[in-house]
């Protein structure tokens, strides 16, 4: 499929369409195949890990060609720990998150390829003493819905659309209960709502419990859906730019209420943001992706003290910083983000970068893990580990 | 200022009164007690009975060349100002000067005049261009509507526009859709520039961008300052970005003026209560950074309705008796610093029997407003 400037000929765009069609439809009928246990769980590598994403990739098949928004994932969210996922727009960042909840808008997205390993704790232990856990990858449906909204639960970025407004706060919440634990009185299910709207430092919560989500302000309803997420007691909690809708004000009381519950209730999160101050306060571990890649991971302290992928770098340099000096001009990256379809196999970020090497008009980099806990993918990495 | 004066805080008349009537060589804008009040309730023959004061009394001035940062969390009333400014919305009162001249009750036709002399940035540059047209006829619609140039001219002078702004020559066919965010926001900057403005009014121009292309923008406007002379009112609530670009901030909450004076002086010493709550709520990008945050209880309270006395009053850690009861004035604190809060206002505090100093605690205050509103 060529593409001659920016326009799709009719005949590349019927091509396009026919082959679509038929990725589709053969995407689709495996997942309809009856799967049996033992096909659609693995054993963990490390049995610290909450959830351990193996070169994952996701896929849309759009009108205009596939795009690969996750290509080729990995990383893996350790047990009571917050990892954040940086990256701009169109990343891939939330794409990963939809992933992981088995929510990626069927039949255009699909998931292609890799392993998301999510470790319930409940299928008991292989031979040399691995847990045994879901595929999510694979997972059918029907067993998703156990998972989906208890043992992994998500607090999106819009407080005011992710709300049912013609419910009350207390029938949403309670509806939780009634899902995973079935048989559960009313009375018991109200008790259990209440109990997490107090949790989450609202200040009324009978009175809020019958009230509808227009009578809330915007921190309220995002307490709201915290304590939606909080309900089933999940394992992990995956927060997609919980804040972003938010004042600066705001923001910090769900940033420090966040926080707070994780320590409490011993869950992991997965905090998606592009806000690097966001990140540098709650993230234990930072995974920064650019076009669909992970480009480099690590601790927060890995990545904010000593930064090596040469996006990584900028994406710091550019953010104008409350101390910083005022007069020289700020450093911005040149360029824009790639077009994501048709990406060339070298490096996403070869025509931005400034310290491009001849190596870079190569393959796209494979990884260099330079200390115990920081991996980049960059040649510049490569060569130096060589010659060690 | 007055050396015999003992102290430190130093009174001093509103804003307005301590510009001079005859306006500055270099002063392009004056605003004196603007105020916006938007009618949210009206009686049986349509009259309105209840007020939303979106603007309450705000005055600045502003010199040729420099920037004002607006701040403030949404619904403080940042973005109406900015448009009240223009006269896009119709005066409740106060007065506004542009270069001298009184714009307050100009009608539609005098205001043409200075329409190109003003002009606005907006927010989203993905819903504010048309889509129907080419990024030429967008740049070039307003040129032609006032004459900037000769007809046969207006094709080179967008080119040139164009270029400033850093779009390339082969983008004056194309159509919107085609631009991603950063691009299109250069477009939106153009169509400002191009009727030759002295003002410009840029009303969160980076919040909708990404980091790496926010820092473009940002420097795009610094260097067109330099080169055309250009002034701006930046809108913005992102902190770091506000300190970034301005020479002077004001801190609005609720419709009112809570802080104004020089950027860095500003950043150095926050003195409103909440001014430093909203500086120390900025995220740093240092995860070794474990800041002293000051968070605030609750949240912002309605503008329709909003609390007596201090409107802050209802989240204010050091909240006092008076708070409730009085607001606040003005006072110049040092040269260029201003500040509407009772603790820096000497009348007061120097009293303490004629006033309530007793500390009152953020819940007390709530209870009180939230009483206000059942």
């Amino acid at each position: 499929m060529k593409q001659k400037g920016n326009y799709l000929s009719i005949k590349d765009s019927r091509e396009i369409i026919r082959y679509n069609i038929k990725q589709m439809k053969y995407y689709e009928a495996e997942k309809r195949k009856p799967r049996t246990l033992a096909e659609y769980t693995a054993p963990m590598k490390d049995n610290n890990n909450l959830i351990e994403i193996d070169s994952l990739k996701t896929c849309f098949f759009t009108d205009n060609g596939t795009v690969m928004s996750v290509n080729g994932v990995s990383f893996d969210i350790p047990k009571c720990k917050i990892v954040g996922v940086v990256g701009e727009s169109g990343c891939g960042k939330s794409v990963t998150s939809l992933t992981i909840m088995q929510l990626v808008q069927a039949p255009q997205g699909q998931v292609v390829e890799g392993q998301i390993r999510f470790n319930s704790g409940d299928l008991g232990q292989t031979e040399d003493g691995r847990d045994i856990a879901y595929d999510i990858a694979k997972t059918p449906t029907a067993e998703m819905y156990r998972i989906r909204g208890k043992d992994i639960t998500m607090i999106f970025q819009e407080p005011m659309t992710s709300l049912n407004p013609v419910f009350t706060i207390g029938y949403q919440l309670d509806e939780v209960s009634y899902l995973h634990s079935p048989g559960i009185s009313p009375e018991d299910a109200k008790a259990h709502s209440i109990e997490m709207l107090k949790k989450v430092g609202i200040s009324m919560p009978e009175h809020t419990y019958s009230r509808y989500p227009h009578e809330l302000s915007g921190g309220m309803r995002q307490r709201v859906m915290i304590a939606m997420a909080l309900a089933g007691d999940p394992k992990l909690i995956i927060a997609d730019e919980p804040t972003t809708a938010l004042d600066v004000t705001i923001q910090a009381q769900i940033l420090e209420l966040l926080k707070d519950l994780q320590r409490k209730q011993g869950c992991s999160i997965m905090l998606i943001t592009h806000d690097l101050g966001v990140i540098a306060e709650m993230a234990d571990e930072v995974v920064v992706m650019y076009a669909g890649r992970v480009i480099e991971k690590g601790t927060a302290h890995d990545i904010f003290h000593n930064p090596l992928h040469p996006y990584t770098i900028g994406l710091q340099k550019s953010k104008p910083m409350i101390n910083s000096n005022v007069n020289e001009p700020l450093y911005s990256i040149p360029g824009q983000v790639p077009n994501p379809i048709n990406l060339p196999n070298t490096c996403y970020f070869k025509s931005r970068c400034s310290k491009c090497i001849g190596k870079c008009s190569g393959e796209y980099p494979g990884g260099v893990q330079v200390s115990d806990t920081h991996w980049v993918s960059c040649y510049l990495y490569e060569e130096k580990a060589d010659t060690k | 200022m007055i050396e015999k004066n003992e102290n430190p805080v130093t009174e001093a008349a509103p804003v307005a009164e301590a510009a001079a009537p005859a306006p500055k060589a270099d002063e392009v804008l004056r605003v004196e007690h603007l105020k916006k009040y938007f009618p949210i309730a009206t009686d049986f023959f349509g009259r309105p009975t209840a007020f939303l004061r979106a603007v309450d009394d705000i005055s600045f001035t502003l010199e040729r060349g420099k920037t004002i940062g607006i701040v403030g969390e949404s619904g403080c009333g940042k973005t109406t100002l900015g448009r009240t400014i223009l006269k896009l919305h119709e005066i409740t009162g106060g007065e506004i000067y542009f270069e001298g001249t009184n714009i307050t009750n100009l009608g539609r036709s005098a205001m043409k005049k200075y329409r190109t002399s003003m002009q606005l940035i907006f927010q989203d540059p993905y819903s504010s261009l048309s889509p129907r047209m080419t990024v030429g006829n967008i740049i070039g619609e307003a040129v032609r509507q006032h004459k900037i140039v000769p007809k046969d001219e207006v094709h080179d002078y967008v080119l040139d526009i164009m270029q400033k702004c850093g779009l390339r020559p082969q983008f004056y066919d194309r159509y919107p859709h085609e631009f991603s965010g950063g691009q299109r926001q250069r477009i939106c900057i153009a169509r400002a520039l191009a009727v030759k403005p002295k003002l410009v009014i840029c009303d969160e121009p980076v919040s909708a961008l990404d980091v790496s292309i926010q820092a473009q923008i940002i420097n795009l406007l610094k260097e067109l300052q330099n080169k055309m002379g250009l002034t701006y009112i930046f809108i913005s609530h992102d902190l770091s970005v506000v300190k970034y670009i301005t020479d002077r901030i004001m801190v609005m909450y609720l419709g009112n003026m809570m802080e104004m004076g020089d950027t860095e002086r500003i950043f150095a010493n926050p003195l409103h209560p909440y001014t430093v709550a909203l500086f120390s709520a900025v995220p740093v990008p240092d995860p070794d950074v474990k800041m002293n945050r000051i968070i605030l209880e609750g949240d912002i309270p309605s503008p329709a309705n909003p609390p007596s006395g201090c409107k802050f009053h209802t989240r204010c850690s050091k909240c006092m008796g008076v708070c409730a009861a009085k607001a606040p004035r003005y006072v110049e604190v040092e040269a260029d610093h201003f500040v509407a809060c009772h603790l820096y206002d000497g009348e007061i505090m120097e009293h303490p029997d004629d006033y309530d100093l007793s500390p009152l605690t953020v819940a007390d205050a709530a209870e009180g407003a939230g009483e206000d509103n059942e």
